[in-house]
């Protein structure tokens, strides 16, 4: 007997070994980078079809991090080997951060960016990755001004406190992956009026009663609610000022925030996680809040089934959202190497080629501006040359590529305002939104020690309220209840209450 | 070669790792978080919230509603069709049963997908009926929980009690109601609680169906988003009685039945 539980025992213990065998790091050579981002949100190659750009052609056969890793094993002394993982949630990854899993480059939304490096869980990236001279530093080279600039660009715009109580900005520390935009998908045919569209009060507007989604995350839904609130101030407001009422939490706001939900849940047709996309494409809804690069992939799909959807960023103001790439410091032992190999995942990700292949695979805007992927975006939405100069004008983007670039586009992809500015359109517009959209665009804040309140709120609009309960429901279900419990209490008593056990006549009643 | 021989403790050691390891620590963590607050403290606090609170106080109730049509609705449409395969003679009886547990060979969302669809046509803008349209829902989804043990303890009964009962003069109705009725009690009572308890959590079938209230499920779900494990616990556990009062109940229900049976007869 103990020789056998000294075999199995024996056996079990190498099962256990060989796996973690595979990833030692065979004698210091094999680094071993652990990524975790979004589902769906990186290239995984099988293209059919190549982008023909004039500067050359781009295919994904490979997925990226089969690319990074074949380029990197041949261009350096020692071996990388990428686990790659998915989270379907920023809290997930939160969660599962806080259990001890341990990541070197995670990429969540900027609220939990912020969130991560106030609780100073990340590590800043070199210098040596922000030196512009090496032509191989990609992200600090090719990285939009308007992202990650000297002056007055987002990251630049975001001051916020760490639990220290220092004041901390993103810069340096985060490198913003893809961003975008918060807004309404429509379909232009089922509206009674256009103009319905551009303010957020379209999710409560009892015309579209049950026919409208709302994203179903606390966050997304809140920040709605508020541009319907503050619709009077935010009209004419500064940019800070902005900013201050989008990100308001006190208990005011929140109290006001939770009976406007209300109504919200009220008339929408759901909140909705996953289902929003396909619902537009099959007509059940006619208006969905969604995020920008959504909202293109949305679009693209109902573009091949021959529905034509646009997009509309309400005028009231919009979430300028981001995800960006933040080195965890859980990640063990950050030696020379592990940064290295980090940041030049991080740089890979960055070459124009590679950018615009994750662009086109996943529907959302890179952070990169380079004349690649402008002439990617021409490449996608460029006018035909022999096109009618009546039909076609110059869409500026000089704010993200600089000086001078603007596009030459047919004008039918977008709806102008009186004064010549753009709340609507389609791909483009929903890709790179001009000026004055990004003008009234504001970066949403973590919560911060708000979150328990604004949580409790949540909750409270999604529960059924006792309280709302009409009289006649508890008049209904107190009696089913009441002639139930009578109807069980007969049935187990009856033989006690009707059937007479005397011993008919005859028989004698035999005692045990 | 020395033979394999092992005791009874022996065998039972698998069984026992398995049961510390995800019942029983488990357990006692849901515990130590339910009666904790943020700062690691005992405190009742999370007790408090919940049963002061008229929301999940709501929430609760309207579970404990949405399981009770469901289980009422499953049994309405199992106990017959169980019956019938039960009791008749057709001979490819279990070509039919297996039509009836097909569907659960299939992943459930991939149905409720395809309910969802079917459930449009039928009634246009689905969002309208979202109580209606959940009840459907959880039934396609735990309709067959309900019809195995029915269908099980209709099967096993002995075909002699029913032929003297008809024998002392009892017509098909009486038969019924004081011979089958009874003895399928152990079958209605072990499919009522594989269909109640489930469906009280259930809340992806709400989700994908467009009801936007929160059952308890959902409600634990996002208190855990939130990071506050502590409430979340609580709600766990407040389930975790729920299912060990109900356990109580239906066991001294079938036990009263296997005893009394006999005098009964």
């Amino acid at each position: 007997m103990k020789k056998f539980l000294a075999v199995l025992s024996a056996l079990t213990l190498t099962a256990l070994c060989v796996p973690f065998a595979g990833c030692s790091e065979e004698g210091g050579e094999v680094i071993t980078l652990r990524v975790s981002s979004w589902e769906e949100y990186i290239d995984l190659g099988g293209w059919d079809e190549a982008i023909d750009l004039d500067s050359g052609d781009i295919i994904g056969v490979n997925s990226m991090v089969d690319d990074f890793t074949e380029w990197f094993n041949q261009t350096h002394d020692y071996k990388v080997k990428v686990e790659y993982s998915t989270f379907g949630t920023n809290e997930d990854l939160y969660n599962r951060l806080s259990l001890g899993d341990k990541y070197d480059l995670v990429c969540p939304s900027e609220y939990m960016l912020m969130k991560l490096i106030a609780e100073g869980n990340c590590v800043d990236y070199t210098d040596a990755f922000w030196n512009k001279s090496n032509e191989e530093n990609y992200y600090a080279n090719k990285v939009s001004g308007y992202i990650d600039g000297e002056d007055d660009s987002v990251f630049k715009n975001i001051r916020f406190k760490d639990n220290e109580g220092k004041y901390v900005d993103l810069h340096k520390k985060a490198a913003c992956y893809m961003w975008g935009t918060l807004g309404l998908v429509y379909n232009p045919e089922k509206l009674d009026d256009i103009s319905d569209v551009a303010s957020w009060s379209m999710l409560k507007n009892e015309k579209y009663a049950r026919q409208v989604t709302i994203k179903d995350n606390v966050r997304d839904a809140y920040f709605a609610t508020l541009g319907i609130i503050n619709a009077d101030k935010l009209e004419g407001a500064t940019h800070a000022e902005l900013s201050a009422l989008m990100n308001a939490t006190d208990s005011e706001t929140i109290e006001l925030a939770e009976d406007m939900l209300k109504n919200i849940k009220n008339n929408v047709y759901s909140f909705e996680t996953d289902s929003g996309k396909a619902d537009m494409v099959t007509g059940k809804v006619i208006a969905n809040e969604q995020w920008s690069g959504d909202a293109v992939y949305i679009m693209d799909s109902a573009d091949e089934d021959g529905t034509e959807l646009w997009y509309s960023v309400p005028e009231e103001c919009t979430n300028i959202w981001f995800d960006g790439w933040l080195k965890l410091k859980n990640g063990i032992d950050w030696t020379r190497q592990r940064h290295e190999v980090a940041e030049a995942f991080v740089n890979f990700l960055s070459r124009p080629e590679n950018a615009i292949r994750n662009m086109n695979y996943i529907g959302y805007t890179s952070s990169i501006a380079d004349e690649k992927v402008f002439e990617y975006m021409e490449w996608n939405y460029g006018a035909d040359e022999d096109a009618d100069p009546e039909d076609i004008f110059n869409y500026d983007l000089s704010y993200f590529f600089g000086d001078g670039a603007s596009l030459t586009v047919d004008k039918e992809n977008f709806e102008f305002e009186e004064d010549g500015t753009i709340n609507r359109g389609r791909q483009l517009f929903a890709q790179y939104p001009p000026a004055n959209v990004k003008e009234r665009g504001v970066v949403m804040l973590d919560f911060g020690d708000k979150l328990s309140e604004i949580n409790q709120m949540w909750i409270n609009v999604r529960c059924p309220d006792l309280k709302d309960v009409s009289p006649a429901v508890w008049g209904v279900v107190g009696s089913i209840a009441g002639v139930s419990a009578i109807a069980v209490c007969l049935y187990v008593f009856r033989y006690k209450l009707f059937v007479n056990y005397r011993p008919k006549k005859g028989y004698e009643k035999v005692e045990k | 070669m020395t033979k394999l021989r092992f005791s009874r403790k022996q065998l039972c050691i698998p069984y026992a790792v398995f049961l510390i390891l995800f019942v029983i620590a488990p357990l006692i963590v849901i515990l130590y978080y339910a009666f904790t607050n943020g700062e690691g403290k005992f405190s009742f606090s999370n007790f408090s919230n919940f049963f002061t609170s008229t929301n999940t106080l709501g929430t609760l109730f309207y579970s404990f509603g949405l399981a009770i049509v469901t289980t009422l609705v499953c049994l309405i449409i199992a106990y017959p069709t169980a019956y019938i395969l039960a009791r008749s003679n057709i001979k490819k009886k279990y070509v039919l049963l297996m039509l009836f547990v097909l569907p659960m060979w299939i992943n459930f969302t991939l149905r409720i997908t395809a309910l969802k669809e079917i459930l449009s046509v039928l009634e246009g803008n689905i969002s309208k009926y979202p109580f209606l349209n959940s009840v459907i829902g959880m039934t396609y989804d735990f309709l067959p929980f309900m019809l195995l043990p029915l269908y099980t303890s209709l099967q096993k009964m002995d075909n002699s009690l029913l032929e003297a009962a008809s024998d002392l003069g009892a017509n098909r109705v009486t038969v019924f109601l004081r011979v089958t009725l009874p003895l399928s009690v152990p079958g209605i009572i072990s499919g009522m609680t594989m269909v109640l308890l489930p469906s009280m959590t259930n809340y992806v079938v709400l989700d994908m169906l467009y009801n936007s209230e929160y059952i308890m499920g959902s409600l634990i779900g996002s208190y855990f988003s939130a990071y506050d494990w502590h409430n979340g616990s609580m709600i766990s556990l407040v389930l975790l009685v729920i299912i060990f009062i109900v356990t109580l109940v239906t066991n001294r229900f079938s036990d009263k039945e296997a005893n009394t049976r006999g005098s009964m007869l």
